[in-house]
């Protein structure tokens, strides 16, 4: 079928699916692009500090080498090594195709491309656009998938839900269902190739940094259809969030990397204004514990430190569960060019000046490292081959997932400023190889029964029939909202295995609830309560997927925190000292005495966990539960050894 | 225990072109509490204050923190997002309309495509020549790309056309959002390759002089763009290119 | 010559529409008010500028040409303009916006006072065929008689301020619309400059009528030279 025009169908109009439609079209291929709302208005133009891309334009010594293993660190190993170092090694290549493509990044004074630093790395490498790089990039794409609409070659199909796969007899993808949101239309859309780039599971959480639409249910849909789903128990907890009823907003790394201090009173009970309390009574404590990296160490570290000063050490700024986020400074000009969006933010939703006043933050969760298991294709150099139709495909043919749906680039904790960069990356990356996929198979969507699209689509019309005709006495928004608070109460920053089986029975008890649920609205026009109640029982499933995966990983890897698994690492411990170790076990002569007291030791442990737990989760819906098996993980390329920032 | 309830007024529509209808609801107060989480308490016990059950008001939201332009509505008359609309500063009873100046969808919900097709009536984009690697983009001042920056926080939310005079549902003005589109890309190096073909496609019915300044769209821009430094700079612009049609052509 | 679109048109006429606002018809307030302030200084230069304009060859011609025609066409652009908006001022309370919704009304009022200041100066001026030197003392009889009453008073009062105020708030439009004034602070400073100049008009113009008020010239001195 290499002659007829190529046909996908992309779900979602973020940063992944509109890389994706734009290098389709330019290849000549058509694009239908489905989007919940308006595009322009997707989850991505929420990311604010920037985006990673080792230019080494400060002259500080930085390569995409570099960037490969800070990031492999960063997430504590478990992301298959050839698929982030290719991704790494495009990262200037995208930073100077968005720059091509008009986005303001800031500039030095030659009038190049200006660079930050952010979390988990030691050089300036985050190209960024004012504080709203996110939505900066989201635009730049934007505007090439319209040029591309004005064109002919792209489709639009905004105010559209993506129901479900539409699956031949031989389980392969041949097209999609489609909610039309307005008219209450269910229908099928034919296409060889079908792509999730439906973003994270934030609205799992309730209360979260994520967006509204950001409930995962394109994503858990496709896992209830059969496809994997991987590393759900990670979850990102960014430390610096805004306290909110309805949600908390992000506070960008940004404000950190321009130079942004996190500190709380040393006395707990030390009510003064923060601008009184002289600077020696000021605990400074990721400073104290991290002098190399300073506020800038990894998410996941600066979250678990945040909550270990509230709740360990009830050091809250007021006893409230907030500490400081100090940029009082900095001179107002700076931070007006630098951070106005964010700190504009911070004003409008708590009335304080941050510029005059330290801000009160708090972790929120933030990203899912997890996803829809996807594949990739190897090259024989350590990186990606372009063209491998394997790359992104889920483990159902035809069905792909890209951005913040997928797993693969983020490991165990993500970054800062790489989740722009894996959005990009992936959505040029795949195109080559969606379009390989489209030629080698033999069959195309239009050769397939009309029987086939007609059951999925009469499938899913029930569905919503039933709901609709749902009359119980649950509300399901606040069922939502419960839902939410068992998972903030029991899987967040730090987890235990008796929390996380009470948040396993209590999550059964939500999905008995939920078939008492009413729906609230049974018209037929421009009617939100069906979908909602149909994403919420993703929702259901989805917090299983991170609730059994948490539980049954006994260990601490990241995001991932159980301290009665921790590994304990010795004070004065050097992660080289892991490498030789190694080496020396290679050949065969490990002698306690080359190694500080309880490092052998401490290694040993290390090694042992990594056989054990250096695998990725793989969840598979079997009887209504998730199925929890493991899979190695490429580590071809860097010795996973401990992480450190101190 | 009788909760705190603030009183909030809602116009509501059920279909476009059906007549609209006001429902009270109240909703308690709680801290930080804002249009949108007042909104989501009336989603979870959608009561009027008559003790009727109704179905629940729809509204258009995503990102509740300014930056994706959805939950744009008429807070107390004047238009805003829902998401940065706190309710301890706002007069009560707080009363909620959907914008007027575009068609309604259902309650607070309208249709706002009109601005979308606007970006394509004045190719608001940058004509690359692919997406392949092909070096480094072109060098720019800093204060250029700082000007641009901010005119390209523009989150097509509508509020400047809403307060707009010359706006209505039924002519084809442009207005400032699409205005301040042609000058952002006629400013970029590479953008400006096809300034001549945007601004012809805004020198006529609906073009750049039906602007009445009003300048009401910079009262209201929540991103506080310069709109009316950017019609005028749009106006300069189309003047030249006037002249240059009548005089050089 | 490719036959201009339909756009082309709009574009042009609307740009016309402002220009003609300031050439001709804005530089025709000026001098008429100042010409007629003149009346404040002695009655002498008041009567040999008259004089002299009247004795413009082919005078019809030249206000056909210049004013009257310029201002048919700004009038009718006007009312167009006008028609086409929706103000808002009562819901969006700021300054330019009041401005707007004024600069739209005052036109109106100027329109209407224009017709009522033509019809009893002009018009009978040429029914009754007094040209040249006939002129001056025609009209300032005239003139004497609308100033005697307060209702005269009041509707040349509104109609000057009127009209200093549409010229000088379109004089800021103008300079807009054609992009000569940009930025928020060339914008803000244009204002005060054209406020001033409006100001300054009303003055000279209500004291042209303060003038006539007190100091009623007998129609008979002025035929005398």
């Amino acid at each position: 079928m290499t002659n007829r025009k190529k046909k996908v169908v992309i779900v979602g109009g973020g940063l992944a699916g509109l890389a994706l439609a734009m290098k389709f079209c330019e290849r000549n291929g058509e694009a239908t692009v489905v989007s919940y709302q308006s595009l322009k208005r997707s989850h991505s133009v929420c990311a604010q500090g920037g985006i990673n891309a080792a230019i080494d334009a400060k002259n500080e010594g930085d390569t995409p080498e570099k960037h490969f293993y800070d990031t492999i660190k960063g997430g504590d190993f478990l992301a298959h090594q050839p698929l982030v170092r290719d991704m790494c090694h495009q990262a200037p290549t995208i930073i100077n195709l968005m720059d091509r493509m008009g986005v303001a990044f800031n500039r030095t004074g030659e009038g190049h491309l200006d660079f930050r630093r952010f979390g988990g790395t030691l050089f300036n490498r985050t190209a960024f656009a004012g504080a709203t790089t996110g939505q900066q990039l989201v635009y730049a794409l934007d505007e090439q998938v319209r040029r591309h609409v004005h064109d002919g070659s792209a489709k639009t199909l905004e105010w559209h839900e993506y129901l479900g796969a539409v699956l031949d007899a031989e389980g392969i993808c041949r097209g999609a269902v489609i909610h039309d949101l307005r008219t209450d239309e269910i229908y099928t859309l034919k296409a060889d190739a079908v792509v999730l780039a439906t973003g994270g599971p934030g609205q799992v959480y309730g209360r979260s940094t994520n967006s509204v639409v950001n409930t995962g249910a394109a994503a858990t849909t496709a896992y209830m259809q059969g496809a994997k789903f991987a590393n759900g128990e990670f979850i990102q907890i960014h430390p610096t969030a805004i306290p909110g009823q309805d949600k908390l907003r992000l506070m960008s790394e940004s404000a950190r990397g321009e130079g942004g201090r996190v500190w709380v009173p040393r006395d707990g009970n030390d009510n003064r204004n923060p601008r009184e309390i002289p600077e020696n009574e000021r605990y400074y404590f990721l400073e104290e514990k991290y002098p190399l990296f300073k506020n800038l160490v990894p998410r996941d570290v600066a979250s678990r430190e945040i909550y270990d000063i509230v709740y360990n050490q009830n050091l809250g700024v007021s006893g409230d569960p907030m500490v400081y986020l100090d940029l009082t400074h900095k001179s107002r000009e700076f931070l007006d060019n630098r951070l106005g969006g964010i700190l504009d933010i911070y004003t409008k939703f708590t009335g304080a000046d941050p510029r005059e006043t330290p801000m009160k933050i708090f972790p929120a969760v933030h990203y899912s490292m997890g996803g829809l298991w996807t594949d990739y294709g190897p090259d024989s150099n350590g990186m990606i081959d372009h063209a491998s139709p394997k790359n992104q495909m889920t483990s159902i043919r035809g069905l792909y997932a890209a951005g913040e749906a997928d797993y693969q680039y983020h490991g165990a904790n993500r970054l800062g400023a790489n989740s722009l960069l894996s959005c990009i990356y992936t959505g040029l990356m795949m195109a080559r190889g969606v379009m390989n996929y489209m030629d080698s198979l033999e069959k195309s969507a239009d050769d397939i029964s009309s029987t086939v699209f007609d059951d999925a689509r009469s499938h899913w019309k029930s569905r919503f029939n039933d709901i609709k005709n749902m009359n119980g006495s649950e509300n399901p928004h606040k069922l939502h909202h419960e839902l939410g608070d068992i998972m903030l109460a029991n899987v967040l920053i730090v987890r235990d295995n008796k929390s996380l089986e009470k948040a396993s029975h209590e999550i059964e008890e939500i999905e008995t609830r939920f078939k008492n649920v009413k729906c609230l609205d049974t018209t037929d026009w421009v009617n939100p309560s069906p979908s909602f109640i149909n994403q919420l029982y993703c929702m259901i499933h989805l917090s299983k997927i991170i609730t059994k995966g948490a539980l049954m990983r006994d260990e601490f890897r990241g995001s991932h925190y159980k301290p009665d698994f921790d590994l304990s690492q010795p004070k004065d411990f050097d992660p080289h000292e892991y490498i030789e170790y190694l080496e020396q076990k290679q050949y065969g002569d490990v002698t306690e005495g080359k190694f500080p007291p309880g490092h052998l030791d401490y290694m040993k442990r290390f090694e042992e966990n990594n056989e054990k737990w250096l695998k990725t989760t793989v969840a598979q819906y079997k009887n209504n539960q998730p199925q929890i098996t493991y899979e190695e993980v490429n580590t071809s390329l860097v010795t996973p050894r401990p992480r450190k920032y101190d | 225990m009788t909760e705190k309830t603030t009183t909030i007024k809602i116009k509501r529509q059920d279909k476009p072109g059906s007549p609209s209808y006001w429902q009270t609801f109240e909703v308690p107060d709680k801290p930080f509490a804002n249009i949108i989480s007042c909104l989501m308490d009336i989603q979870k016990t959608p009561t009027t204050e008559d003790g009727k059950t109704v179905n629940p008001v729809t509204w258009d939201c995503n990102c509740l923190e300014e930056v994706c332009g959805s939950c744009t509505m008429l807070i107390n008359g004047q238009v805003r997002q829902a998401c940065t609309a706190l309710v301890d500063n706002l007069k009560k009873p707080i009363v909620l309309e959907p914008m007027s100046k575009f068609p309604v969808l259902r309650d607070l919900q309208v249709d706002r495509e009109r601005m979308f097709d606007n970006l394509k009536k004045v190719k608001a984009w940058i004509e690359i020549d692919g997406s392949h690697d092909i070096g480094a983009g072109p060098i720019m001042p800093d204060q250029d790309r700082a000007k641009r920056y901010v005119m390209s926080e523009c989150m097509t939310c509508g509020c400047c056309l809403e307060a707009c005079p010359q706006f209505t549902q039924d002519n084809s003005f442009l207005g400032a959002a699409t205005f301040n589109q042609v000058r952002l890309f006629n400013l970029h190096p590479s953008g400006e390759m096809k300034k001549e073909d945007r601004l012809d496609a805004i020198m006529g019915e609906g073009g750049i002089t039906d602007c009445g300044n009003a300048q009401v769209c910079v009262e209201v821009c929540p991103k506080n763009i310069p709109l009316t430094e950017s019609i005028a700079d749009i106006s300069r612009q189309t003047t030249w290119q006037m002249i240059k049609n009548l005089l050089i052509k | 010559m490719v036959k201009p679109s339909k756009d082309e048109i709009h574009y042009l006429l609307l740009k016309l529409h402002s220009l003609t606002g300031i050439v001709p018809i804005g530089a025709f307030l000026v001098i008429h008010i100042c010409v007629n302030s003149l009346r404040t200084v002695g009655v002498w230069p008041y009567q040999l500028s008259i004089d002299a304009i009247n004795s413009i060859p082919f005078l019809l011609v030249v206000e056909i040409t210049f004013i009257y025609i310029p201002l048919l066409f700004h009038s009718v652009m006007g009312f167009y303009v006008a028609s086409i908006a929706k103000t808002n001022t009562h819901r969006y309370r700021y300054p330019r916006n009041a401005l707007y919704t004024l600069q739209r009304l005052s036109g109106a009022v100027v329109f209407v006072f224009l017709v009522y200041h033509l019809g009893t100066t002009v018009g009978p001026k040429l029914w009754e065929g007094k040209h040249h030197f006939e002129a001056a003392p025609f009209l300032i009889d005239i003139m004497n008689g609308e100033f005697k009453t307060w209702q005269g008073i009041l509707i040349y009062a509104i109609g000057i301020v009127s009209a200093t105020f549409h010229f000088s708030n379109g004089l800021w439009g103008f300079c807009v619309s054609w992009g000569i004034l940009i930025g928020k602070s060339a914008q803000r400073n244009g204002a005060i400059v054209f406020a001033m100049i409006g100001l300054a008009l009303t003055v000279l113009g209500l004291a042209t009528v303060a003038e006539f008020n007190m100091n009623p010239l007998p129609a008979e001195a002025t035929v005398v030279r």
